[in-house]
């Protein structure tokens, strides 16, 4: 599995949505499943994937599936 | 962390729940960050026998669920910084044994299996004379805490 299928795999697993809902629309609470805890699921399932630690700035930062793909390239991660 | 006991009134300064829902009365042993295990007794008095049910008086589940919930947060705000934190349920799964009626003594054993940026998943067990009674996965959180890791805007 390639970066971008094991970043869209966390999204998909963490908020059951289809890959076709991946796009610059899928933000912070936008959909039901992106709440609070959902955030943390996520993020927690990205720093599994990828094997790191994301720092506090960047996870509150996280605010969309786009702005995700610029935070992770800080953490030497291309999508 | 080194091992703690806290009595009735010492546990209430871990946990904010005060009467009538308080569902602790000792914690007997509790390690910070990793669990907590206590006990509550019974009494004909518990305020919810009368009405829980007037015929058959039992501990309603949603107090053994609530009573394990509360070890599970002296194991967290046991934890340097935390004491007195309020916690909110996130998702609990429950499962029930048996009734819980007065006079019975209901062991409460809690074990934290991941405390992260405000989350915890735990899970625990509350039993009468070592026959289970109550088993539960649970989710709590502290607001406080949570909400310091949590995009500032929505549709950003």
């Amino acid at each position: 599995m390639n970066n971008k299928e094991k970043y869209d795999q966390a999204f998909i697993e963490s908020f059951s949505v289809e890959a076709d809902a991946l796009n610059e629309n899928l933000t912070y609470q936008s959909i039901a499943e992106w709440d609070s805890v959902g955030h943390m699921g996520l993020i927690a399932a990205l720093e599994d994937a990828f094997d790191i630690m994301m720092d506090t700035e960047d996870i509150i930062e996280f605010g969309s599936y786009t702005i995700g793909i610029d935070i992770m390239k800080k953490y030497k991660v291309e999508i | 962390m080194d091992k703690l006991t806290l009595n009735c009134r010492e546990l209430q300064e871990y946990q904010p729940n005060r009467y009538p829902f308080l569902m602790i009365d000792h914690v007997d042993e509790v390690v910070p960050g990793q669990y907590a295990k206590g006990y509550k007794n019974l009494t004909n008095n518990e305020w919810y026998f009368p009405v829980h049910f007037p015929e058959g008086p039992n501990m309603p589940g949603a107090l053994q669920l609530e009573a394990l919930a509360q070890m599970l947060t002296v194991a967290i705000t046991t934890l340097p910084g935390l004491k007195g934190k309020v916690t909110h349920a996130l998702q609990h799964t429950v499962r029930f044994k048996r009734e819980v009626l007065p006079g019975e003594k209901l062991d409460i054993s809690c074990e934290v299996l991941s405390w992260k940026r405000g989350i915890c998943k735990g899970k625990g067990i509350a039993s009468v004379n070592g026959e289970p009674a109550c088993e539960a996965e649970m989710m709590i959180t502290i607001p406080e805490i949570l909400e310091e890791f949590l995009p500032k805007a929505k549709g950003k």
